[in-house]
C-alpha cells in the first residue's frame, strides 16, 4: 500500500536540464563610505536594521546585468559589464574627486553627489553606445579608467598629478566636475589598464607599456622623477619585450612577459626590487631576475609583490604579512606558499592555483576549484574571513557558489561568482 | 572459555593424621602437600560468569560496519583510543530523487522530485565545498593561536586535529560511483552520528535542486582497525577472537604511543 502511495506521489521540478548556473556579484569590507553599494548599511531604511559599519562576511550585492569586470579603488568601486546597452559602467562608494564621473543629484540638479551608495550609471561619452562594448575598468586612488574595445580609454578624477592623462590645471576642482577625457593615441590597441596610487599604467596589443601620472617614486619608470601627464612609452628593460601583463596598486609596478620574466620599477622601500637595486626608487623598467621558473601572473601591493608560475606554485616577497606565518615579515627574494595551505592533499592532488591578486596589504589567490584564499592585514573586514584578526597564512572564505574573479581594494573586496547549480 | 583447561588449582601443605608406624592407635601428624578445597572446580564454580565488553564508537542499526570492542582489560585502551581523535572512513550509498522525513529509504516520503539535471561534476563541485567548510571547522576547534609560527606550521603539514570535544568535522569526501539515480561516496570524518551522514547526503541533494536520501551506511575503517581486521558473522567463535586481539596489539599500542605521547 505503501509503495503503490509512494508511486502515485507528484514529482517536483525545481531546475530542468537548460538550468543554467547564475552569475552574481559577492561584496564585504567597509561599507561607511559606499563602496558595497548596499544603501541599507549606511542609510538603514527600516527601523530595525542597524547601519553596518563592516560587512564581515561575502554579501550578495544585485545587479542587473552580468558584471565581466570590476575595480576596487581606495573607498569606491567599479562595476562593467560586457554588454551592448547604453550603461555599462556602473560606480559607487567616494565620489569627491568625481571619480565615478557627474553624479546629478535629485534635489539640486545642479551639484553631484560626493558619496554614491547604490551602484550608480556612469554616463560615458561615447560615439556609439549601442555598439562599443567595455572591456576592463580600473580605480587609483582618486581617479578611474575604463577601457573599451573600439574606443580607446576612458579616464576621470583626479587630475593633479596628469594621471588622467590631460594636461594638469592648477586650482581645478574635480569634485562635481563633468570632465572625463579620452586616449587614443597609442602604437597599438590597449589591452589593459592599471592604476596606481596616482599614476596609470596602459599595456597595448603589441606588449609596450604607456605610463603617466605621478612619478617621484619612479612608478612611471620613464627615466625620471617628475610628473608625466601624457601616456608615454617606457624603454628600459623592457623596450622589445612582449609584455603580456601589468600590475600595480601602489607606488610600485611588475611587469610579465610573454616569455615568463618579471620586471618592476617605482617604489622600492620595501625591498620590492632591492634584488636588482640598491636604491629606494627606481624608475626605469629593471628585470628580476629570480629563479623560480616561468611566470605566467604577477600581482603588486602597497609593500608585497605575489606571482604565480606555470607549475602553479605561488610565491611571495617584500613586506608586511606574507602568508608564511608571522615570523617571516620581509624578503627580498620570493619566498615559496606551500601548495598544501591552498588545500592541495594526496586525497585531492589535482588543485592548483590559478589566479593570484593584491590588495594595498592583502593577498587572494583563486584555484581552480573555484575556491578563494585571501591573507594579510584584515582592515576593517576586508578580508572576508568572518574575524576581524589579520590572517597570517592563506585561509578559505565561505563563498556560496564558484569564485570567478576577485578584486582587492585597500579595505573591500568584490568578487565575481557564479552559482553550483 | 570456561571449558578450556583451566589453572591447576593450588597446593598447600598440610600436616594429616596418619596411623603411627608402630602398632596401636597412636596417631602421628605427616605433612602432605594436597589440592586446596576451596579452589576446586565443583566448589568454585565457572571461572568466568560475566565478560565485561564496552563498545567503541557508536555504530547505530541501520548501518553496517567495523565495530570496535573492548573485552575485560581492553576497556582502558578504549577511552585512549577515543581521546586520539582519529578518523573514521565511512563508504555512504544515496539515492537521487526522494526525501523522506528520516533521510534514509526506510521513512514516510515527503516529496519527489527529478534529478535528471545533475551530473557528476555539480556533485563533486558541492563536494568540494563541503570538504572547505569542514577545513575551516578544524582548523577553528583544534584549539590553536592562528598567529603563532607554530599554527602556520601545522596548517602546512596538515596535522591539526581538534582536541576535545567538536561538533561533528568531515575531513575528506570523495565520489565513488555516480550512476543515476543511484550513487556512492566515501567520506572521512570525526566525532559524526551516521544519522549525521545521511543527513549530509540529504542535504546534498537540496544543494543540487533535487532531493537524496541515504541507503547504506558502511563504516570502512574506525582509526587504526581496517575491515581486513574485522570478523565477519561466520568467524564469530572465540579461536578467531584471540587470533584477532593478538594481531591488533601492536597496531593500537604504536598507534597510542604516537599520538598520546
Amino acid at each position: 500500500q505503501l509503495r503503490e502511495d509512494e508511486e502515485a506521489a507528484p514529482v517536483f521540478q525545481y531546475a530542468g536540464k537548460a538550468a543554467r548556473r547564475k552569475d552574481r556579484v559577492f561584496v564585504w569590507g567597509f561599507s561607511f563610505s559606499g563602496a558595497l553599494g548596499v544603501p541599507s548599511f549606511v542609510r538603514p531604511d527600516a527601523g530595525w536594521k542597524k547601519p553596518r559599519r563592516i560587512q564581515p562576511t561575502p554579501y550578495r550585492l544585485e545587479t542587473e546585468e552580468k558584471i565581466s569586470s570590476a575595480a576596487c579603488g581606495y573607498g569606491f568601486t567599479l562595476l562593467a559589464s560586457n554588454t551592448r546597452d547604453i550603461t555599462k559602467v556602473w560606480g559607487m562608494g567616494l565620489n569627491k574627486d568625481s571619480q565615478l564621473g557627474f553624479q546629478r543629484a535629485r534635489r539640486d540638479q545642479t551639484k553631484g553627489y560626493e558619496y554614491v551608495l547604490e551602484p550608480s550609471p556612469i554616463p560615458l561619452p561615447l560615439e556609439k553606445p549601442q555598439q562599443t562594448r567595455v572591456l576592463q575598468v580600473s580605480c587609483g586612488r582618486a581617479h578611474s579608467l575604463v577601457l573599451t574595445d573600439r574606443e580607446g580609454v576612458f579616464t576621470m578624477g583626479n587630475n593633479s598629478y596628469g594621471q588622467c592623462g590631460r594636461k594638469v590645471v592648477e586650482d581645478e576642482i574635480y569634485s562635481g566636475s563633468h570632465v572625463i577625457h579620452q586616449l587614443k593615441e597609442f602604437d597599438s590597441r590597449v589591452v589593459q589598464v592599471v592604476c596606481g596610487q596616482d599614476h596609470s599604467l596602459f599595456r597595448t596589443k603589441k606588449g609596450t607599456v604607456y605610463a603617466c601620472g605621478w612619478g617621484a617614486d619612479g612608478q612611471t619608470g620613464l627615466g625620471h622623477f617628475n610628473i608625466t601627464s601624457v601616456p608615454t612609452k617606457l624603454h628600459g628593460d623592457i623596450a622589445g619585450v612582449n609584455i603580456i601583463q601589468v600590475s600595480s596598486y601602489g607606488d610600485s609596478c611588475l611587469a610579465v612577459s610573454d616569455e615568463g620574466d618579471v620586471f618592476g620599477w617605482g617604489n622600492s622601500e620595501y625591498l620590492q626590487l632591492a634584488s636588482v637595486a640598491e636604491t629606494t626608487q627606481v624608475n626605469v623598467p629593471r628585470h628580476l631576475p629570480f629563479k623560480i621558473g616561468k611566470v605566467k601572473e604577477a600581482a603588486c601591493g602597497g609593500t608585497g609583490n605575489i606571482v604565480l608560475t606555470e607549475e602553479g606554485n605561488v610565491f611571495v616577497w617584500g613586506y608586511g604579512i606574507l602568508g608564511k606565518g608571522p615570523n617571516l615579515v620581509e624578503t627580498a627574494v620570493p619566498e615559496m606558499i606551500p601548495p598544501s595551505l591552498f588545500g592541495w592533499s594526496d586525497f585531492s592532488p589535482d588543485i592548483r592555483v590559478a589566479h593570484v591578486r593584491c590588495g594595498l596589504s592583502q593577498f587572494a589567490a583563486l584555484t581552480n576549484k573555484g575556491e578563494l584564499f585571501v591573507w594579510g592585514k584584515n582592515l576593517r573586514g576586508c578580508l572576508g574571513t568572518g574575524r576581524m584578526e589579520d590572517q597570517y597564512f592563506p585561509w578559505r572564505v565561505t563563498v556560496p557558489g564558484e569564485v570567478v574573479d576577485v578584486v582587492c581594494g585597500v579595505d573591500h573586496m568584490v568578487s565575481m561568482v557564479r552559482s553550483f547549480t | 572459555l570456561n571449558a578450556a583447561p583451566g589453572r591447576a588449582p593450588r597446593q598447600q601443605i598440610r600436616f594429616l593424621p596418619a596411623p603411627a608406624a608402630g602398632g596401636g592407635g597412636a596417631v602421628e601428624l605427616v605433612a602432605a602437600r594436597v589440592p586446596v578445597l576451596a579452589d576446586h572446580p565443583l566448589v568454585r564454580g565457572p571461572r568466568l560468569r560475566r565478560l565485561k565488553i564496552g563498545a567503541g564508537h557508536r555504530l547505530d542499526v541501520k548501518a553496517s560496519g567495523v565495530f570496535v570492542l573492548g573485552i575485560g582489560h581492553g576497556n582502558k585502551l578504549l577511552t585512549d583510543l577515543y581521546n586520539c581523535h582519529l578518523t573514521k572512513v565511512y563508504t555512504v550509498s544515496g539515492l537521487f530523487g526522494k526525501a523522506t522525513d528520516d533521510f534514509s529509504d526506510t521513512g514516510n516520503l515527503i516529496e519527489k522530485t527529478t534529478f535528471d539535471h545533475i551530473t557528476r561534476e555539480k556533485l563533486e563541485r558541492i563536494l568540494a565545498v563541503i570538504q572547505g567548510a569542514n577545513q575551516k571547522a578544524l582548523l577553528l576547534y583544534s584549539n590553536i593561536d592562528m598567529k603563532t609560527q607554530e599554527a602556520y606550521e601545522l596548517a602546512v603539514k596538515g596535522l591539526i586535529r581538534p582536541v576535545a570535544k567538536s561538533p561533528p568535522i568531515i575531513t575528506a569526501v570523495r565520489c565513488l560511483q555516480f550512476a543515476l539515480p543511484e550513487f556512492q561516496l566515501e567520506i572521512h570524518c570525526l566525532h559524526e552520528t551516521q544519522q549525521y551522514l545521511r543527513k549530509m547526503v540529504h542535504e546534498v541533494g537540496l544543494e543540487l535542486r533535487s532531493s537524496a536520501v541515504c541507503t547504506h551506511v558502511r563504516r570502512v575503517r574506525d582509526g587504526v582497525f581496517t575491515l581486513r581486521d574485522a570478523l565477519p558473522r561466520t568467524r564469530w567463535n572465540l579461536q578467531s577472537i584471540q587470533e584477532a586481539i593478538q594481531n591488533c596489539q601492536l597496531k593500537v599500542e604504536t598507534e597510542l604511543e604516537k599520538t598520546l605521547g
